[in-house]
């Protein structure tokens, strides 16, 4: 690949009226670069191009956008993987700030509802918490979320009341402090989920599982809480 | 639990009624005359058992359907009044079949 094409989503509410695609060019690319380094090429053509980065190595979960119509991790797609023209667009169901810039604001109103930190109605002991290996690779699969909203801003269910259902990555993290041997407000957990919407919205249509970058599977863990919640209900 | 387990109970029902409908569709192809022509089906429906599975059929379908469609409305419809009124309706419709169902089928078991 000489040269690349890409479509790159423009918003800047304070000059813009609506939205559009622009189109860019871009030569001396390798298949082996993510996108990332061509977004940053972009801005070094036009500098008005604003997004989020900053690790560059898909821990920090900062560039997720939307490639060809999937959500990813822009600094951990490789160019060589992507149809040509690379349209690339804001992650889809979050207001738009400026250009590929979202406000995640609703998706961490979500993730602070779960409350995700360990709750102890114990003294705390002097020591650490002691875990058993098994008991600590329960939250295998589960801690490993980077919060980058890839899986909740994929999920339909999410667009339609991202009020009300918690979406897949806050449904995930419900499930780690749930999972969790040291956590002991197991009930209450289950009591604050048990509604129409804030996890039974939930319509295993997993498109979560698809857009993870992490290869997590927010599906699985839904699962697993309904199956917590059945047991405590029947 | 909460009281109410408006998800929960939701979601049980819909799962429960599901195998039910599948197992049903089984004993049907298998027990159920289907081939026979109308007087063998007739009189295979009634007697107690296939009866009974059947009833138990519809009332499955109907909480299936339910459970399904409220699932849809309360995705798709947002505005409180509209989401009564389209949800009344389903049920109606529903409730109606239900009763229609049984009708013939206390007639069938005649």
């Amino acid at each position: 690949m000489a040269s690349m094409r890409f479509s790159i989503y423009r918003y800047d509410p304070d000059r813009d009226e609506k939205p559009y695609m622009k189109d860019y060019e871009l030569t001396g690319l390798a298949p082996d670069m993510m996108l990332l380094d061509a977004l940053l090429r972009i801005k070094a053509q036009d500098e008005s191009l604003s997004f989020r980065r900053s690790c560059g190595e898909g821990v920090c979960g900062s560039d997720a956008v939307n490639i060809n119509g999937r959500n990813g991790l822009a600094c951990i797609t490789p160019l060589g993987t992507l149809k040509e023209p690379v349209t690339v667009r804001p992650l889809p169901g979050l207001p738009v700030i400026r250009d590929l810039v979202v406000d995640m604001t609703p998706f961490y109103r979500q993730y602070r509802a779960v409350k995700p930190y360990l709750i102890v109605k114990d003294p705390v002991p002097e020591v650490e918490f002691r875990q058993s290996p098994a008991q600590r690779d329960r939250l295998d699969g589960l801690y490993e979320c980077i919060l980058c909203a890839c899986c909740s801003t994929a999920c339909p269910s999410f667009w339609w009341n991202p009020d009300k259902f918690l979406g897949p990555a806050a449904l995930l993290q419900a499930c780690r402090f749930l999972a969790d041997s040291r956590d002991q407000a197991g009930e209450e957990r289950l009591d604050a989920l048990e509604d129409a919407y804030r996890l039974f919205r939930c319509h295993t249509i997993m498109n979560c599982v698809d857009a993870c970058p992490k290869h997590l599977n927010p599906t699985e863990a839904i699962g697993r809480i309904k199956q917590m919640m059945t047991k405590q209900f029947i | 639990m909460s009281r109410r387990a408006a998800g929960l109970r939701a979601w049980l029902l819909q799962r429960i009624s599901a195998v039910y409908l599948a197992l049903f569709v089984v004993y049907y192809l298998l027990a159920g005359e289907a081939g026979g022509g109308y007087a063998a089906w007739r009189a295979w429906l009634a007697q107690p058992l296939p009866l009974l599975a059947m009833a138990l059929f519809f009332i499955a379908v109907g909480i299936h359907a339910w459970v399904g469609m409220r699932d849809v409305i309360v995705d798709y419809v947002h505005h409180a009044g509209l989401r009564l009124l389209l949800l009344s309706i389903v049920g109606l419709v529903l409730l109606a079949s239900l009763v229609w169902v049984f009708l013939a089928l206390a007639e069938v078991s005649r």
